[in-house]
């Protein structure tokens, strides 16, 4: 259990990338979303020990994350977002130097759980190739398993499916899936059908704030009835947009779909749809934005 | 599109911080350098105006080599930033040529370098403009020479430099790209350097400089003070070939840089990379994602310092692996090696005559040739590990991980100090074969790793202070301009007069290592530094682990913050403990180098010295007693570095006056001495000045001779910060009375001689000698203490050891388990002797009655019976011709090569290990200089020993000179005429580069300033070689016998050179006086010149060959301005065959004859029996001529 309470972090240019964020993280998938610039990773590198946090606590169980961080350290397992690699060392040859660096100090030990990790992680068989030759969906795979030297109690993993394709996606997915109920892993991303799949808890973040927290499926309940499409023209959009509540604006064979929050059906044309996680994402925002411009 | 670009780049640059920092640091640095009188670049002594021509030339120069950064910065800088921040491919993907888009970063880039530059030549101007400048130092202000400068030099440098940079920032996309552009470059000009030393080579000298300095240092290397003041060199020659070549050249870059750049992303390109990190995205099959219920392993190992430095090694491991295997790397070891290459092909340090590949020897080409590219090395990687993980962006994981601070700073560090290793390793394996191959098979590899553990030391120290500024500055090039800020420091304190070891950073007395002396003393010394600066190092990386960047970095204030946290407890008290620690040695070694032994900066010990001359120069010229026989018992401990001497001087009044006064001078810093003056009390201690005045009871009355006792202890304490080597040592202590003795009078020796100084201190002019028209002729130009003396000593040592001194050897015995010798003199000497003490391997020969002895180091036979050989040829000579020898034995003794020259002593001659001993005089064109200083000084046996001038101008003329003369002879007897001319291109050169360097004003030889070792020797061996060669040898020696003859073993009034000169003319034929006159009594030169040859077949089968000239003689002042001569001299008109593919030494003389030129121009035509190659006029060089080059020309042939 990952309890974080009033952390706030304003940076030296003044942007306020975290403001009072108060968290409980059951074990289990979380999912962190918001759209770019919503804090998510200054949230996951302050957890990682990267970075100081101006004020606040977090606790994983017995352990004050941001004071204690070697001990922190010794339990997370971390995927930054967009990390690099040394594009000339072999892909066993570097797990196994973060493995030396995560504590297994012993060759014995560390072979093993280098090579369980290579294997789960299905990159066995390229074990000896030259990160830089590695794809996108490769890398990743690499990264989360170093993410999981050492069986770590908190994971943290920042939008580790941005830019991969579908079926590199899903392996990915599936990795994380298996790594179990027991121990806390936040999954941040902006990618909402991610958390659909994967998360029984999550957040909404944006500029700094938690807008909302729970469970994806309660959330999308209480929209149930609420949302309404429509199929409108170009020329239609910003009079709809003014008019009502839009949630979302996406096009679909090239003609504009509104999604509009609405407690009765707000216009003719409007159907009723099933709200999606997508729908509570921009609800939230929509209505933060709001917030914030009155 | 080009000038798009060239304008946003201007625009962006101007404005950056960039530009306008490294305009203000230059153009500071030029204004110090101008403005104050420590700083000497360029050139400007003695009669060098500091605002000369050639002076601002060179000063522009050498800051182009500065440029090297700023086209890095500029260019590679601007190129890389697209490359790495991605917006190449902004770029790219526009439809732009890629010659635009380079051509207009690098306009820009050079553009901007210039611009810098043009703040250079500003700051100078004003520099010289300053009040405090002496305007007597000052010409008047020319524009000319910075345009020249900036367009000649400076620009196209800054074009060479930006268009090497651009091609392999523009082809490898990396830093590292660039700083193997600067490595090349640098060892580009390393191995023109080496290429310089050697006469023969003076073309590819100038043109691999790709600065273009050496090619200006040639064309006015002969230069005097006054052609420097007005003169620009001409655009020709030389510096036209060398400006020409590297434009062309950067032109190819250029070009080359165009044909091979893609306007693409890095990798993308279907050709190999060359090397470097470039691999395309490889399509590797990954197998299907399998479900298996995740491994949970084992936790990892427990936190503690044992797991942790595991950590570390491992760390340590995957660096060093990653540094070493890296092409860049492996790229500057090979560049280390190639410069190591040319050092050790270069010719040795006299007349291009190599020496033996002794490991001493080695470990100084080592040191020599990696010292810039390794110290570059060092830094470069010192940045390049600390930024390893996040240039990868792989700080986000590493950061991350439970590991201790230290752990990877440590490892670095160490990663580092392996890198030093390989290239120590590397120099050393490749010396070694050297050394085997050369079949010196007497390997050393211990002295090797010792040589090289000290030499490695300051580059750790400067790698991890690099470590150390790239953590607290968290800005890579930030990091870079902070480290390269330790060199200058070095180059600040250098100038700032303030030069103690320990302010400049991992800088310590030097150690010197001599095969006979091993690394005597200076290891404690040089222990004490490096262990300060090592400490001071390991509490700067402690302060960089508190610093350490983990994650997001945070503004400075936080960061220390966080840093004060992580020092709480254990790492604060060992901080805490290495600044005693470092405090304690810098305490330890402030003790020992300021109190035990004296520290003076360059500034104090002028000042020291000018005091000196302020209180007692009044004094001068009160009469003394002098020395007539002294028996002295000097007591060697070379184990203790100490000696002790018993003295006593047999002293005399010689004036017709009675003297009151004794005035005894000694070292101030033998603060342990005391003397005995019978009859005379203490009258005054001046111990700042170590002048002591005595008032004799009764005044000693005309011809009253006393004994004047003297005791002095001089111990060795502790260590100095200039580890100067001293004289006395474990093996081959060598010192004699002019240092260590008592002396009498006021000692003009201590005055300073640098007009400058002088002037800031309030001084006259400097000393000259006296004018040999007035000179009182009372003394010697040796001594003001005595004539000549009987000597006896005794002198005692070690028991392994043998102590000597001039004499012969009357008794040898052991007291107190000490060697003791007694030697004595049978005839009076020059008051000039030396104490040595050795352990020796003594060789022995016989010369009729007169015993050979040379006591060498048993690791240097090589030369032992070369150097009797020329002791029996010379002998052979010098008796038949000059008259007796004085004494009954001859001694050479090897000391180290602490110091390098050879000097005659009566029948003893200390031999520096480092010029004769271990020369390689095998080679048939070597100059055996073994040879030569052997006949040179036993020549002195003659020419001082016997002949000694007054203290007036001239009197070198009758030492060095005669002895350069007779040295000549036997060696021209030796080895024949043709092998002369190697030895007299080598004189002619250092005369005519001395004049450059003169200070005060040349002078003909008659009128010779002992310190114008140029004149008396170089110029000495010139003119009496042409003597020779137009009056013969025989007429000389007559005259010399006679002059001999007349004025050896002299007591006052002494000889002067106007009484050699006219013994010399008395022998001379008359059309042969005005030749006397013109090489002794005058500045002269030959400006000659063939100006056409060619030849025409006949009939007969022989050739008429026509040749045509330009003949000049030139009367020079003090300071070179030069004026018309008449000519009428007899000048040799030479014709030569060589055989096809021959070179000189080759040659056939078809027709050598003198003619007498009077005119300007001649033309000759003549009849040889074969087809010659070249002809001229004066083709031997045998007169004095600036241009030696052009006195031949090969010939054409008609029809």
């Amino acid at each position: 259990m990952l309890t974080i309470r009033n952390l706030s972090k304003t940076y030296p240019n003044g942007v306020q990338a975290l403001k009072s964020v108060t968290l409980d993280i059951p074990n289990g998938m979380f999912g962190l979303l918001g759209p770019n610039g919503a804090g998510k990773s200054s949230l996951m590198r302050t957890l990682a020990t990267l970075q100081e946090a101006d004020s606040g606590e977090a606790q994983l169980d017995e352990i004050d994350v941001l004071r204690d961080k070697d001990a922190v350290r010794r339990v997370l397992g971390y995927l930054p977002q967009d990390f690099g690699v040394y594009p000339k060392v072999s892909a066993l040859d570097l797990l196994d130097h973060f493995a030396a660096l995560k504590g297994y100090v012993h060759k014995r030990e560390r072979k093993e759980v280098v090579d369980g990790l290579l294997q789960q992680v299905n990159l066995w068989n390229v074990r000896k190739l030259k990160l830089g030759g590695f794809s996108g969906g490769m890398r990743q795979r690499f990264g989360i398993a170093q993410a999981l030297i050492g069986s770590p109690r908190l994971v943290i993993v920042d939008e580790p499916t941005a830019g991969l394709d579908p079926e590199e996606r899903n392996r990915f997915l599936n990795l994380l899936a298996e790594i179990g109920e027991n121990v806390v892993v936040i999954l941040s991303t902006h990618i909402v059908e991610d958390v659909t799949d994967l998360c029984p808890r999550m957040a909404i973040i944006n500029q700094g704030e938690v807008l909302l927290t729970g469970e994806p499926l309660e959330a999308i309940r209480s929209l149930e009835g609420r949302v309404w499409r429509k199929v409108v023209s170009k020329d239609e959009l910003p009079a709809v947009q003014a008019r009502l509540t839009v949630l979302s604006t996406r096009l679909v064979g090239g003609r504009p779909v509104v999604h509009a929050l609405a407690e009765s059906q707000p216009e003719s044309g409007f159907e009723r749809v099933e709200p999606g996680l997508e729908d509570v994402y921009f609800g939230q925002l929509t209505r933060h934005r709001a917030a914030i411009a009155a | 599109m080009f000038s798009e670009f060239l304008k946003f780049d201007l625009r962006f640059q101007v404005r950056a911080p960039l530009l306008w920092i490294g305009i203000a640091v230059f153009a500071l640095s030029a204004f110090v350098a101008t403005s104050s009188d420590a700083v000497q670049i360029g050139g400007s002594i003695g009669n060098v105006n500091r605002n000369a021509p050639l002076v601002i030339l060179q000063f522009l120069n050498s800051f182009t080599i500065l440029g090297l950064f700023i086209s890095g910065a500029f260019v590679g800088g601007t190129l890389l930033r697209d490359f790495e921040m991605g917006t190449s491919e902004l770029f790219f993907s526009k439809p732009i040529g890629a010659r635009a888009y380079l051509l207009g970063r690098f306009s820009a880039g050079v553009i901007v370098s210039v611009l810098i530059y043009l703040g250079v030549a500003l700051a100078m101007m004003l520099g010289a403009a300053m009040p405090w400048i002496d305007p007597a130092r000052l010409g008047p202000f020319q524009l000319s020479p910075f345009v020249f400068g900036l367009c000649v030099f400076v620009l196209p440098n800054l074009i060479f430099t930006s268009a090497l940079i651009m091609l392999f920032a523009a082809t490898m996309r990396s830093m590292l790209g660039v700083y193997l552009a600067i490595m090349a470059f640098l060892v580009l000009s390393g191995v023109a350097g080496s290429y310089a030393r050697d006469l023969d080579n003076l073309w590819a000298a100038a043109l691999t400089d790709p600065f273009g300095a050496r090619a200006l240092g040639l064309t006015t290397r002969y230069w005097t003070a006054e052609d420097r003041n007005t003169l620009l060199p001409e655009l020709a020659g030389y510096i036209l070939a060398n400006r020409a070549l590297w434009l062309s050249l950067s032109a190819a870059l250029i070009v080359t840089t165009l044909s091979v750049f893609k306007a693409q992303r890095a990798g993308t390109s279907a050709r190999k990379p060359w090397f470097g990190k470039r691999a395309g995205v490889m399509p590797v099959e990954a197998a299907p994602t399998t479900t298996r219920t995740p491994r949970l392993t084992a936790a990892p190992a427990a936190s503690g310092f044992a797991p942790a430095f595991r950590q570390y090694l491992k760390q340590t491991r995957f660096d060093t692996v990653h540094v070493l295997l890296s092409v860049p790397f492996l790229v500057m070891v090979a560049f280390g090696l190639l410069n190591l290459v040319f050092s050790l092909d270069a010719t040795g340090p006299m007349y291009d005559t190599p020496l033996h590949p002794v490991t001493a020897q080695m470990l100084e080409a080592i040191q020599g040739s990696y010292t810039w590219l390794l110290m570059f090395v060092v830094m470069f990687y010192g940045g390049e590990l600390i930024w390893r993980e996040r240039s990868a962006r792989l700080d986000g994981v590493t950061d991350a991980f439970p590991v201790p601070n230290w752990v990877p700073l440590a490892a670095k560090a160490t990663a580092l100090v392996a890198v030093v290793a390989i290239f120590m390793l590397v120099g050393a394996l490749w010396c070694m074969g050297y050394q085997f191959l050369k079949g010196h098979h007497a390997l050393e590899p211990l002295l090797y790793l010792k040589g090289l553990s000290l030499a490695a030391a300051p580059f750790i120290l400067v790698g991890w202070l690099a470590i150390v500024f790239q953590v607290l500055c968290n800005q890579k090039f930030v990091g870079y301009l902070a480290t390269i800020g330790i060199l200058v420091s070095w180059m600040v304190l250098g100038t700032l007069d303030f030069d103690h070891n320990l302010v400049a950073f991992a800088q310590a007395p030097a150690t010197p290592y001599s095969d006979m002396n091993g690394y005597g003393h200076f290891l404690v010394g040089w222990g004490w530094f490096q262990g300060y600066w090592t400490l001071f190092t390991l509490c700067a990386l402690l302060v960089a682990a508190a610093f350490w960047v983990r994650g997001t970095p945070e503004p400075l204030r936080t960061r220390a913050e966080v840093a004060k946290l992580r020092l709480a407890g254990r790492p604060g008290a060992l901080l805490a403990s290495g600044v005693v620690a470092t405090l304690a040695v810098g305490a330890w070694i402030l003790y020992n180098t300021t109190m035990l032994n004296p520290y003076r900066a360059s500034d104090t010990a002028l000042d020291l010295q000018a005091g000196y001359e302020k209180t007692w120069r009044p004094t001068e010229g009160l009469v003394q007693p002098r020395i007539i026989a002294t028996d002295n018992t000097v007591q060697i401990y070379p184990e203790q570095r100490r000696v002790t001497i018993d003295g006593k001087y047999r002293m005399k009044n010689k004036s017709p006056q009675a003297i009151g006064e004794l005035h005894v001078y000694l070292d101030p810093d033998f603060k342990d001495a005391t003397f005995s003056v019978p009859g005379a009390s203490l009258k005054q201690h001046d111990e700042v000045n170590g002048m002591r005045v005595y008032a004799f009871t009764t005044p000693l009355a005309p011809a009253a001779e006393f004994d004047f006792g003297f005791h002095i202890d001089l111990p060795t304490t502790g260590f100095s910060n200039a580890g100067n080597p001293g004289r006395v040592h474990y093996n081959g202590t060598f010192f004699d009375n002019l240092g260590y003795f008592p002396h009498f009078g006021y000692q003009r020796g201590i005055e300073i001689e640098d007009r400058n100084e002088r002037r800031e201190r309030g001084l006259g002019d400097p000393r000259r000698m006296p004018k040999l028209e007035t000179a009182p002729r009372t003394e010697t130009y040796l001594s003001d203490d005595s004539d000549w003396i009987d000597f006896k000593s005794t002198v005692c040592t070690a028991p392994s050891q043998i102590a000597l001194a001039p004499g012969y050897l009357q008794r040898e015995w052991t007291e107190n388990g000490r060697r003791c010798f007694r030697y004595e003199m049978d005839a009076p000497i020059l008051g000039f002797f030396a104490y040595l003490s050795a352990d020796w391997e003594v060789k022995k020969d016989r010369w009729n009655d007169v015993a050979i002895e040379i006591y060498y180091d048993r690791k240097h036979p090589y030369n032992v019976d070369r150097m009797i050989e020329a002791t029996k040829k010379s002998l052979d000579y010098f008796t038949a011709n000059f008259g007796p020898y004085q004494h009954r034995q001859f001694r050479i003794l090897e000391f180290p090569g602490y110091a390098r020259f050879a000097q005659a002593f009566p029948n003893t001659i200390p031999f520096s290990e480092a010029i004769g001993f271990i020369a390689n005089v095998d080679d048939e064109e070597a100059v055996d200089y073994v040879f030569y200083v052997t006949a040179h000084e036993l020549a002195h046996q003659w020419w001082a020993h016997q002949v000694m001038g007054a203290d007036a101008q001239g009197s070198t003329l009758m030492s060095e000179t005669m002895a350069q003369y007779s040295a000549l002879m036997v060696m021209e007897q030796e080895y024949g005429p043709h092998r002369m001319r190697k030895f007299l291109k080598h004189e002619l050169d250092s005369y005519l580069r001395g004049r450059g360097g003169e200070i005060i004003e040349e002078l003909p030889l008659d009128h010779v300033e002992s310190s114008q070792g140029y004149v008396h020797y170089r110029k000495g061996s010139l003119v009496m070689y042409r003597l020779k060669d137009e009056i013969g040898a025989e007429a000389i020696n007559r005259a010399l016998r006679n002059y001999i003859a007349k004025v050896k073993f002299q007591e006052p009034p002494y000889t002067v050179s106007t009484e050699l000169v006219a013994e010399l003319r008395a022998v001379a034929p008359a059309d042969k006086q005005q030749l006397i006159t013109d090489l002794f009594e005058r500045i002269s030169f030959y400006d000659n010149r063939a100006e056409e040859v060619s030849a025409k077949k006949l009939d007969n089968g022989k050739y008429e060959v026509t040749i045509a000239w330009q003949a000049a003689k030139k009367l020079s002042d003090g300071i070179g301005k030069e004026s018309d001569l008449a000519l009428a001299d007899d000048i040799d008109i030479g014709i030569f065959a060589r055989p096809k593919g021959g070179e000189e030494k080759d040659e056939k003389v078809l027709y050598l004859k003198k003619h007498r030129i009077t005119a300007a121009t001649g033309k000759l035509t003549l009849i040889v029996d074969e087809l010659p190659y070249d002809a001229g006029i004066d083709p031997f060089n045998k007169l004095i001529d600036r241009v030696s080059g052009d006195n031949r020309k090969r010939v054409t042939v008609e029809g």
